[in-house]
């Protein structure tokens, strides 16, 4: 075999990781500027604040974008103390046997079960056995157990960041270890938390699957009143009005392509700079 | 002489390797007991044991008794156990928060003082006494993380002052600091021992003549030898010490 000069070795495998880090970014690039450039011209205040009109062929998203926010919003009211329980738990009390160690394993691997079984399973047992029916109450339930092992994953990682040494401090004070958890190890996780919550939202606001037997309707003529109603979901609309409608003008499509991807990267944003502001603030 | 500390056949073990050995062994009230020995010699894990810090610990198991007042530490409720022995660890930990709050973190938790009067006088009365007052007395609500090495550890100090312990446990309190900061906490030390019973566990040999009334030598988990500091630094009974005490050992 041949062999290769060092320097022309060196610039190959440059040249190779180099292609696959562009292969990673051009194509989320040109998903963005394309979504912009069709979408744009759709974006107005009336597309964002009224009714959609005509068979969705005109009008604005408003309930779309109302119901994926009472969704959303319900399902972290739901995982958020859960999910921050169970990692105070899991990392704080938990002693370390097979029992533990299996349980977090199986979160681990929760996180990895596809989209669609937990909607099936949502519609199973939320919509049809806990007879909630089609609501964004069962929704937000299906994205909650969807999301929890996010939640105890990133919340666990904000714990397990506080240096060990405050709990033994706090400890060998006569504090007790509900005292401690709840006045050093909680105030100093809390920032990792929150952004970890951010990316949260940010991630269920797009899932469709999950809500689509459970949460989402084609078409809802008013705005929902109750936890009880069905609504109208931003990924799911955009999925019927390019899927299910026919002449369905272009540029309403791509406009609730950007709206969604907006929402989503404002978040994923804010994330970021909570997460920059809080660790300037950081005092250890 | 009261006994202050009364341990009685002590054995500890980490993941079932023995690190101390059957030890026994008595401190007397507001005296100053070292404990010497090179590494592994289980003198931590003995200092741990004294506030039950090492049943934190997973792997760590015991046996034997120790008594503090007539009373087993292993039959008392550990949080009361650990506000009457308090412990300064190597590294100076203040918690993030201010010097003041650092104060009043512990006091406040265990509910023994509510009113502002009463936390202002314990913060300036903990904070004198470990002789760190006249030093952060402007600045008591900036970090204690800006603080410098010594100051921390005094403040460390400081803090188990505020609930009032019996016993202080230290744990080589000035192996990160530089020596004038070890002699202000030296100095803290002799002046506390009128008030505390204290254990020092140090690497420092020439530190434990300096402070101590009474010096314990310990090695792989056993204790050696233990008598009055005077007595075992001149005239060790055992060679092991006199080696070790001298510097010739290893």
């Amino acid at each position: 075999m041949m062999k290769l000069s060092p320097k022309l070795s060196q610039k190959l495998s440059y040249m190779l990781l180099f292609i696959a880090t562009m292969l990673a970014i051009i194509p989320v690039l040109i998903i963005i500027f394309l979504i912009i450039k069709n979408g744009y011209s759709a974006i107005n205040w009336k597309f964002l604040t009224s009714m959609p009109e005509d068979g969705m062929r005109a009008g604005g998203i408003f309930p779309a974008i109302i119901g994926t926010f009472a969704i959303v919003m319900c399902a972290i009211v739901i995982t958020l103390p859960v999910g921050v329980c169970a990692a105070i738990y899991l990392n704080e009390y938990a002693k370390d046997n097979f029992l533990t160690r299996l349980i977090k394993l199986a979160i681990v691997n929760l996180a990895g079960v596809p989209s669609v079984v937990y909607g099936l399973f949502g519609l199973g047992i939320f919509v049809m056995f806990l007879k909630l029916g089609v609501s964004i109450i069962a929704g937000a339930l299906t994205l909650s157990i969807m999301e929890l092992p996010v939640i105890i994953t990133t919340a666990r990682g904000a714990l397990n960041s506080v240096p060990q040494s405050f709990r033994e401090v706090s400890l060998s004070l006569g504090v007790s270890r509900w005292q401690t958890i709840r006045h050093i190890v909680l105030p100093n996780a809390l920032s990792g938390i929150l952004t970890g919550t951010i990316l949260s939202i940010a991630r269920i606001s797009g899932e469709t699957a999950p809500i689509l037997f459970t949460a989402a309707a084609f078409y809802v003529p008013r705005l929902p009143d109750s936890i009880f109603d069905q609504v109208m979901a931003l990924p799911y609309h955009l999925y019927i009005i390019s899927t299910q409608i026919p002449n369905m003008p272009k540029n309403i499509i791509y406009g609730t392509a950007l709206v969604l991807m907006m929402m989503v990267l404002t978040m994923s944003f804010v994330a970021i700079f909570a997460r920059i502001y809080f660790r300037k603030r950081r005092k250890w | 002489m009261v006994n202050k500390i009364n341990v009685k056949k002590l054995s500890c073990y980490y993941n079932k390797k023995c690190v101390l050995n059957s030890l026994s062994i008595n401190v007397v009230k507001n005296e100053i007991l070292s404990v010497i020995g090179p590494a592994n010699s289980g003198k931590t894990t003995f200092l741990r044991t004294l506030n039950r810090m090492s049943d934190l610990e997973v792997l760590f198991s015991r046996a034997g008794e120790v008594f503090l007042d007539e009373e087993n530490i292993f039959d008392m409720n550990m949080q009361f156990l650990r506000r009457r022995v308090g412990m300064l660890f190597a590294m100076p930990i203040p918690l993030p928060m201010s010097i003041y709050d650092n104060i009043v973190y512990a006091p406040k938790r265990l509910g023994l003082i509510n009113k502002k009067t009463d936390i202002d006088a314990l913060v300036e009365q903990s904070l004198k006494d470990a002789s760190l007052w006249d030093d952060v007395k402007d600045r008591l609500h900036t970090s204690a993380m800006r603080m410098s090495g010594g100051q921390q550890q005094r403040l460390c100090i400081a803090r188990i002052l505020a609930i009032n312990p019996e016993v202080i446990l230290f744990d080589e309190p000035c192996s990160g600091l530089d020596p004038i900061s070890t002699a202000k906490v030296e100095e803290s030390m002799l002046e506390l021992k009128k008030k505390y019973t204290i254990v020092l566990v140090t690497n420092n040999v020439k530190q434990a003549s300096r402070v101590s009334d009474k010096t314990a030598f310990f090695l792989m988990g056993k204790l050696i030898e233990v008598d009055k500091t005077d007595t075992l630094f001149i005239s060790p009974k055992e060679k092991q010490t006199e080696y070790y005490i001298t510097g010739r050992f290893g």
